[in-house]
């Protein structure tokens, strides 16, 4: 009964071609992947990326960054439709020059913040499609994390997870770094190195799950001496 | 038969429809159907040898996945149709699993009724009158290969239930970087080590460019002068898993426990019945 | 909220065949769901003993070569043959139910099918099923009452007999050639000649068609097949 309905609904009339209207769609944006994640801490901040650029189910290459070093104090992880991307972090660029013209100073990581989020919500009605995260040190010298949706909203975490992977890695940094709902919880902060191993292991975990996560990572680690760069390998498949 | 309205009906065989109108006016008011598992895959199969000693050899990947998530990442996709007639399925799984297990029974009868081995075409024609009937609502997109009394068979079928008698032949979203290794290497009257290499790398071709396609190299080879195939699981391990380096394990105590209660089970009555057992 | 936004914006893969029939869901790759065509080139020619049927080798799923030494010529008795365009799904299935029906005839008559008996099954199911096919068929043999026959049944359902049929997307670049070139009674090499000729121009043409050329000549004592390879086939204007 309910199959002969569908029939009858899906009944078409041919023209002389024997098919029938065709629709074309385009769409601006595109899906290159990409994972974000940056932990901040008391005297230092990382922030780290994959290096594998996806569209659909190739990949385009396996040695894409997706870390750009604004200051010696911050670094924009920036991920999404690459080539807005691109475009988004040239023009971040060229207000930093601006910035640093009139105000004969870097930018602080502040600033960077607010800058990103005004610029972002300037095209509310036509988005950069990209999932912005950026890592930095404050006035005091300790790590801050911000993070966005792509018209401009912005938090200020010490930790976050961007992204493809974003949905998969956040929950275990709310577990490893945050320490939610723990009833015994370590006491000692945060240090580099174990901000390190947790950056390293959630990547890895993800190169695991999420199709468009692996081939490598980077690591840039900010602390008030500049900025150290780090690499490791991930599965490939 | 009839049945009380407390007793839930056992359905009869076949698809069930019912909820078909009931599953387009949610999907019309933006609750999307739930997502089903893809076997992005790579699936390839190819003939070597010639006359008495021909044989197939028949290779897949080993990832499942649902949407951009790996939902297994050592599944099988070699399925058996019969002693020396196997069928790799990419597509949704579950129907690449219940259309080569339907075909594996139907084959399996035939064989008692005839009293003889199955040749592949006739497993080919059983799967695509079955994906036609269905008219590509059965997503299986399958590479069928075996030996019988007239030789060795490879057979690509698509899901609309379209087929392809080839002498090697790849499926799967990783059909292009695995074609692309045939395209280069096949050669005719190849031995069992050289068709086998050249399906590794075909399907290691898949496994590293293609998303889709992952972990695992798995090679079935059937030979037309061995009654048994060999089947090689797991043969080669590409996508190897990441290593961790910090212990993630919670001391006692962890987790909160925020109320306790203990609900005793109460035997109110004890009743022993006894089961006739005897089979007359 | 941002997961919302980035679903919305989710990238839509190249799918080929939207808006037809069976259209390919929105985020699924073009393989899965992209139905198999025969975008092609056939033809038939009648001469005089028999018929000559020709293809090209090509078999396509969106920009995909899915399949480049394909048999579009498929036997429905021994004499006659048919022609496959368009679905290749459909255009097998109605092969397989029509060769079946004349199998069962030609047993029950004790003699070989006629070709315009042949013809009128495929008719049969193609106008019946017309909403649910895309199938261009010709139907071409020898029968011991007509002699080389050959038909026509192009999507919907008509039938008509021609001297001379070309079929698929190829035929398009060969209507003025089969115009100039086709005379009534030729000879079987005449004949082969033509048709390879007229293929060869069409797959040069045509995106979808290509490979080589398979030819069958059909006459009382059978088909004889050939294959025309592509670095074999004939030679024409390459500008």
């Amino acid at each position: 009964m309910a199959l002969s309905m569908m029939e009858s609904n899906n009944r078409l009339i041919y023209n002389d071609a024997g098919q029938g209207p065709v629709q074309h769609q385009f769409s601006p944006y595109t899906d290159n992947g990409g994972s974000i994640v940056a932990i901040g801490g008391p005297g230092f901040a990382i922030i780290a990326s994959d290096t594998r650029l996806t569209s659909g189910f190739a990949i385009y290459t396996r040695e894409q960054g997706k870390l750009h070093s604004l200051t010696n104090a911050a670094v924009l992880g920036a991920s999404g439709c690459w080539c807005d991307v691109l475009s988004l972090t040239r023009l971040i660029q060229a207000r930093m020059k601006l910035y640093k013209h009139e105000h004969q100073k870097d930018m602080s990581a502040a600033a960077l913040a607010q800058m990103l989020s005004t610029m972002l919500y300037g095209r509310r009605f036509f988005p950069y499609y990209v999932s912005n995260v950026i890592a930095g040190l404050d006035e005091e010298g300790n790590g801050v994390v911000y993070s966005y949706d792509p018209v401009g909203h912005c938090d200020k975490n010490m930790y976050h997870a961007g992204g493809s992977s974003g949905a998969l890695l956040q929950p275990l940094l709310d577990s490893q770094i945050g320490l939610k709902n723990m009833a015994i919880k370590p006491t000692a902060p945060l240090t580099v190195e174990k901000a390190l191993q947790i950056t390293k292991d959630v990547f890895t975990s993800a190169a695991e799950r999420d199709i468009k996560c692996g081939d490598g990572v980077i690591i840039r680690i900010i602390t008030k001496d500049g900025i150290r760069e780090e690499t490791f390998k991930l599965r490939f498949d | 038969m009839s049945s009380s309205a407390l007793v839930p009906q056992v359905p009869s065989g076949g698809f069930n429809f019912s909820n078909y109108q009931r599953n387009v006016s949610l999907c019309a008011s933006g609750f999307p159907a739930p997502k089903t598992t893809k076997t992005g895959t790579t699936i390839v199969g190819c003939i070597f040898g010639s006359r008495e000693d021909i044989g197939v050899c028949l290779g897949a990947d080993t990832r499942a996945t649902s949407g951009n998530i790996v939902a297994d990442k050592n599944c099988e996709k070699i399925h058996r149709i019969a002693e020396r007639i196997y069928c790799c399925g990419a597509g949704t799984a579950a129907d690449t699993e219940f259309t080569t297990k339907k075909i594996e029974s139907q084959l399996e009868l035939l064989k008692l009724n005839l009293g003889r081995e199955v040749p592949v075409v006739v497993a080919n024609r059983l799967i695509k009158q079955l994906l036609f009937r269905h008219q590509g609502h059965i997503s299986a997109a399958l590479v069928l290969g075996g030996v019988d009394n007239n030789g060795a068979h490879i057979y690509c079928i698509y899901p609309h239930g379209s087929t392809d008698r080839l002498p090697y032949a790849t499926m799967g979203s990783g059909s292009l970087a695995a074609m692309s290794v045939f395209e280069g290497g096949w050669k005719d009257n190849m031995t069992e080590a050289e068709a086998t290499k050249l399906v590794r790398d075909a399907i290691a071709a898949g496994i590293t460019n293609d998303l889709g396609s992952g972990s695992n190299v798995d090679i079935n080879i059937i030979r037309k002068n061995l009654p048994k195939p060999v089947i090689m699981r797991n043969m080669e391990i590409i996508g190897v898993k990441g290593e961790r380096m910090g212990d993630y394990t919670y001391p006692k105590g962890t987790t909160k426990v925020l109320k306790t209660e203990v609900i005793p089970i109460k035997v109110e009555d004890e009743v022993v019945e006894r089961m006739d057992t005897d089979q007359d | 909220m941002i997961s919302q936004r980035f679903a919305n914006l989710g990238v839509e893969q190249g799918a080929g065949v939207s808006g037809t029939k069976k259209s390919a869901t929105r985020d699924m790759p073009d393989w899965m769901s992209a139905e198999h065509s025969t975008g092609t080139t056939i033809m038939a020619c009648e001469f005089d003993g028999g018929v000559v049927i020709g293809a090209d080798t090509r078999t396509t799923t969106g920009m995909y070569v899915a399949n480049r030494v394909t048999d579009k010529l498929t036997r429905v008795t021994d004499r006659i043959y048919c022609c496959r365009s368009g679905s290749a799904a459909d255009t097998q299935a109605i092969a397989d139910i029509v060769s079946y029906h004349l199998e069962f005839h030609e047993i029950e008559s004790g003699e070989p099918a006629l070709v315009r008996g042949a013809a009128a099954v495929f008719q049969d199911m193609c106008y019946n099923y017309r909403d649910q096919l895309s199938a261009g068929i010709i139907v071409a043999g020898w029968d011991s009452r007509h002699g080389g026959q050959v038909y026509s049944v192009p999507i919907g359902g008509m039938l008509v007999r021609q001297e001379v049929c070309i079929g698929g997307s190829g035929s398009g670049f060969l209507y003025g050639f089969v115009d100039s070139n086709f005379r009534p009674k030729m000879s079987r090499d005449e004949a082969e000649k033509f048709v390879t000729s007229a293929v060869t121009l069409a797959l040069n043409r045509d995106g979808s068609s290509g490979g080589c050329v398979r030819l069958g000549t059909i006459t009382k004592d059978g088909i004889d097949r050939k294959v025309v390879l592509h670095n074999e086939l004939p030679k024409f204007y390459e500008g």
